[in-house]
């Protein structure tokens, strides 16, 4: 039972690698951004036990900059999919369009609230 | 020319006229004694001249005199009252117990001395102060342990007491040493009523009773819990002396030596002379009044009064508090003036240190709330004019540009924000150059 078990598990991920390679490459960029601001965040939240909560504004604001940025580079990456039918009528490049305005905004807000 | 003359008259009289009672000259000026009987004026000549001698317009009057009036157009003509007519039923003129009360309600100061003849009205008086005489007419203090030894053996009603109350305001730095004779009635004082005080108890062997008749009944006055003599510092500052005996302000008592029996000290002068002008000297503001002024705070290191203060600033509070000495203030040294930062209750509770010159301060930190804060001094002693100062002052929170900057240890989270916006920029560019 255990066996099958790892090996079930082993052709899930096989399926799954050979399944991203087929990705687009636009999609993967979008990933290696998403994995980054995830990094930065957690980093952060590990940084923050050690040292304690003190320039709390700051912590949250580079925190929240990291999870900011991933999500809003998760909802580009749900509009600039091709298999995504929800939105097929929707442009990329205005889905590009709007993920910058995003982050324009999300930045300047970060930024007041770093001090 | 005459119409002039009078015009100058007039005029220079009107300083005499302002050196009456004031907050800056506390000492009372004119003072009206109210006598049952003239003879009263040769006979009391030793206490009254000792008024006299230290300033006061004393205005002799018999209780009944038809014109008798203590203000005219609204304001008082005196502004002391001494009540030495104890069997008055009526005052004359237009005074009655109401006037004698508003007389002390507007901050004046009586002294009020019964006897075994006291009427109703004096009862009454006293009563209102906070004083209650014995309800019986007839009786009178009788002590057959500490009574004064005389010629008349077996007259226990001259009493003497030593039991003085422990303040030195009241009664002088000087101890009274010969103890105090008394003949008169016995008063309680309302234990509902704190602003009155004990100055002179009965000893507690002593009794209030008809000295002539048999005690069928128990007394319902005894011991220590009678009071002798008895003061009221108001609240406006009016202060007021009542006593049951009107003798041991007389010449007679004030002279006479004191040997209490079953004590072998034989004083050639009873302790009547000091006790009464010790006593008339406090009710009359010439000691124990205090004054604050110049209420003043600022930060650490300047010197103007702010508008409003910051959380957690530093500031420095000082007042200035003196005591009238009778001629002039003097200083007020105590170590036990205390300041509050007070907003519903006292957030800083900081005990006062004085440079002995009369000049009280502290420094400490505003609390970490921001809000309507008050400065508080409320300082009532035993005999002294109590002191109730406030003086309002805002207290904010930080501006948003006063927090701390550029903390080391927030430098992971810029670094983190700013890595993220460099890494937006760079993902921007990949992304679209990526085809």
């Amino acid at each position: 039972m255990a066996r099958s078990t790892s090996k079930d598990a082993q052709a899930l991920f096989h399926s799954l690698r050979s399944a991203y390679v087929a990705t687009p490459s636009s999609l993967k960029i979008i990933d290696l951004y998403v994995g980054f601001a995830v990094f930065t965040a957690i980093i952060q939240v590990v940084y923050m036990a050690f040292v304690g909560s003190f320039p709390f504004n700051s912590f949250l604001s580079g925190v929240l900059s990291c999870v900011g940025t991933a999500v809003l580079a998760v909802c580009l990456r749900i509009q600039v999919n091709k298999e995504n039918k929800e939105f097929k009528d929707l442009p990329p490049e205005r889905a590009f369009a709007d993920f910058v305005l995003c982050n324009l905004v999300l930045h300047l807000v970060i930024m007041n609230f770093l001090g | 020319m005459v119409k002039l003359c009078v015009l100058i008259a007039a005029v220079s009289l009107l300083p005499i006229l302002c050196l009456s009672f004031s907050p800056e000259n506390p000492t009372d000026r004119r003072v009206l004694v109210l006598l049952d009987d003239l003879s009263l004026k040769s006979s009391h000549s030793i206490f009254f001249n000792s008024i006299k001698s230290r300033g006061f317009d004393v205005d002799f009057k018999l209780a009944d005199d038809p014109k008798l009036s203590l203000q005219r157009y609204g304001q008082y003509l005196y502004d002391a009252l001494i009540l030495f007519s104890p069997s008055i039923d009526r005052f004359g003129g237009s005074l009655d117990l109401a006037g004698v009360l508003d007389f002390v309600d507007s901050g004046h100061d009586l002294i009020l001395a019964a006897d075994e003849s006291a009427s109703d009205l004096i009862r009454n008086i006293a009563t209102e102060c906070g004083v209650d005489f014995d309800e019986d007419s007839s009786a009178i203090v009788i002590d057959h342990k500490s009574y004064a030894v005389s010629e008349t053996e077996g007259d226990h009603t001259l009493i003497v007491s030593g039991d003085f109350i422990q303040s030195d305001v009241i009664l002088g730095s000087t101890k009274v040493e010969a103890p105090v004779l008394y003949k008169g009635i016995a008063h309680s004082v309302n234990a509902a009523n704190s602003l009155v005080l004990k100055v002179l108890s009965a000893s507690p062997s002593a009794y209030s009773a008809n000295p002539s008749s048999k005690l069928s009944n128990p007394p319902l006055h005894s011991g220590s819990a009678i009071s002798l003599v008895s003061v009221v510092q108001a609240r406006n500052n009016a202060r007021i002396t009542i006593t049951g005996s009107l003798d041991m302000f007389s010449n007679r008592l004030l002279r006479s030596g004191v040997q209490k029996a079953g004590d072998s000290n034989k004083y050639s002068k009873s302790g009547n002379e000091q006790f009464v002008t010790e006593l008339s000297r406090w009710v009359f503001h010439e000691r124990g009044h205090l004054k604050a002024v110049n209420l003043r705070h600022h930060k650490v290191g300047e010197t103007d009064e702010p508008a409003i203060y910051r959380i957690n600033d530093d500031l420095e509070f000082s007042v200035e508090i003196y005591e009238w000495s009778g001629k002039s203030w003097e200083p007020y040294v105590a170590n036990d003036v205390q300041v509050q930062f007070y907003m519903m209750s006292p957030y800083v509770l900081k005990t006062l240190s004085t440079d002995q010159k009369g000049l009280y301060h502290t420094s400490f930190k505003v609390p970490d709330v921001y809000g309507v804060f008050q400065f508080k001094v409320e300082y009532q002693r035993l005999g002294y004019t109590g002191l109730s100062l406030s003086k309002q002052i805002p207290v904010r929170p930080f501006r948003h540009n006063e927090y701390e900057r550029f903390i080391p240890t927030a430098f992971p989270y810029y670094g983190a924000s700013f890595t993220t916006m460099a890494g937006f920029f760079i993902f921007s560019i990949v992304y679209l150059y990526n085809k």
